[in-house]
């Protein structure tokens, strides 16, 4: 799996500025909320502010067990701008996980 | 003779998600605005059950009220409302269908109408489908019948559905155009967005003093209302629309798309906000106001208004303004029902509105030139005009409104 992270400065309305993009990629056995957790941690690492991620990314689980899980200040989307960089890093990571994890399935399609 | 509409309100609550005591206000309110008197309201926490969405006892509970209806807060299988019609006798609704139910009873509008026609008929196509499934299982077609099922009902449906949206895309299309035109005559185009029960219609008669029916309670507006204001020689229309509400499913933000898309095609957005709700209320409205903005693909630069603010003192209203300043783009207090911070929001309005730009165009020194000239004088701010062989004029306007002028301009030239 891919995990894109975009970190920037965000309005509620617009995204203002795009500070970093980052692309990890991982394997795991399971894909249990313990290694989502981990995985998305380590994108995150040196990164200040507050993560966004999709609530289906943690399986659904309330703000603050996953805040308590990850050991950082977390929320799920709210704003039009967190929305749109959710979008923004969702094409990342399919961009990047074509490149990083299939580069030969594009040349045999 | 006229029975009053009684009913028991029912809600169950996943134990692995923190109570949430507003989700019953909030159905309180649509029952009473669908016109049913409320006789108890009962909570559970529980985990679903499979058969009644909640335990039998407390069905049972609420059936010793006597009411008309059973409305649930959450959402209603077939098979849930098949096995409690038939064990308990009950008439049930989920919060759905409660709502679909208000929309129909304010409905006056074909465009209305119809979307309420095309959410129904979504919802029930999946719901007529699972019915015809469970009516016929373990059954042969066959032998003493057609060789056929009532399948047909599914197939109506789904051709009426069909018909319904053809006939919204006209009524779609001549929105459109109906916007482009409004454009082109120079006007800004500003809708008005929010939860429902924001005050949006006492918002747009405070602002264009006309007398737009508003009542406090949800869903008062269903069909977008227009009314024209003109701000420091800005003339701008103001259009209402549908509220906002939390948990909606997708297809009836569908169904409503033709009016949401006053919201999508708008030049600015004023985003209405009650602020006299509690805080976490008020944020988890501002929220779902993000989500469908979002749904709707709004790209026009948002102004939230902070309304009500007449009920809350100005520490408290400061406060709240504070806690939801992450949520509220360009926020304004403002009092539609007593008239305060509208000169604010005014001024907020003009500052976001996009800039005219100016432009020099030629027109023929002819009748028909001038004819044209004297229609600029509604649609722009002409700077200066100097007559010649040819009219050269310098104006400020919208681009829309200059554009039509160079395309009636080669038209004419064409046609010599």
């Amino acid at each position: 799996m891919v995990c894109a992270v975009v970190s920037a400065r965000v309005s509620p309305n617009f995204v203002e500025k795009i500070h970093t993009v980052r692309i990890m990629p991982s394997e795991a056995e399971t894909l249990d909320l313990n290694v989502v957790a981990d995985f998305i941690c380590g994108a995150c690492m040196c990164l200040p502010g507050i993560i966004v991620a999709e609530s289906g990314d943690f399986y659904n689980q309330e703000i603050w067990r996953v805040r308590s899980i990850l050991g950082r200040d977390f929320k799920y989307p709210e704003t039009i701008a967190e929305r749109t960089l959710i979008e923004m890093a969702h094409h990342i990571s399919v961009a990047g996980r074509r490149l990083i994890i299939e580069p030969g399935e594009d040349n045999n399609r | 003779m006229n029975e009053e509409k009684t009913a028991v309100l029912l809600m169950r609550e996943n134990p692995s998600k923190s109570p949430d005591p507003y989700k019953m206000d909030e159905l309180r309110g649509l029952a009473k605005a669908a016109g049913y008197k409320v006789l108890a309201e009962i909570k559970q926490r529980r985990e679903r059950d499979h058969r009644f969405q909640i335990g039998m006892g407390k069905i049972a509970e609420a059936q010793s009220y006597h009411p008309t209806k059973l409305i649930f807060y959450n959402p209603l299988s077939p098979s849930q409302v098949f096995n409690i019609r038939s064990e308990f006798s009950a008439q049930v609704l989920d919060r759905f269908n409660l709502i679909l139910e208000i929309f129909a009873s304010r409905a006056s509008t074909r465009e209305a109408k119809l979307q309420v026609d095309l959410a129904r008929l979504s919802y029930d196509a999946p719901q007529v489908r699972s019915e015809l499934a469970l009516k016929t299982r373990g059954e042969q077609p066959g032998f003493r019948g057609a060789g056929a099922y009532e399948q047909s009902m599914y197939h109506d449906i789904r051709g009426r559905m069909a018909k319904i949206k053809s006939e919204l895309k006209d009524v779609e299309t001549m929105s459109e155009d109906r916007r482009q035109k409004r454009r082109e005559q120079g006007f800004d185009l500003v809708a008005l967005a929010g939860y429902t029960n924001a005050g949006k219609s006492t918002l747009l008669n405070a602002l264009t003093g006309s007398g737009v029916e508003a009542q406090d309670q949800p869903f008062t507006t269903l069909s977008p209302t227009t009314r024209a204001l003109e701000i420091k020689g800005r003339r701008v229309l103001l259009t209402d629309t549908v509220g906002f509400i939390d948990d909606l499913p997708h297809f009836l933000i569908k169904a409503f798309h033709t009016t949401l898309s006053e919201i999508a095609e708008a030049d600015l957005v004023l985003l209405v906000a009650d602020l006299s709700d509690p805080a976490e209320l008020l944020h988890s409205k501002m929220v779902a106001s993000h989500k469908a903005l979002w749904d709707c693909q709004v790209t026009a630069p948002i102004v939230t208004v902070l309304n009500k603010v007449d009920r809350l003192s100005e520490g408290e209203a400061s406060m709240k303004e504070e806690l939801i300043r992450d949520l509220a783009p360009n926020p304004v207090m403002v009092s539609a029902f007593s008239g305060s911070g509208l000169v604010e929001l005014k001024e907020c309005i003009y500052q976001r509105l996009q800039p005219l730009q100016e432009y020099q165009i030629r027109l023929p020194n002819t009748s028909e030139g001038l004819s044209r000239l004297s229609r600029l004088y509604e649609t722009a701010e002409l700077l200066s005009v100097s007559y010649g062989e040819e009219l050269v004029v310098k104006l400020r306007g919208k681009g829309e409104a200059v554009a039509r002028l160079k395309i009636e301009s080669s038209d004419s030239q064409a046609k010599d």
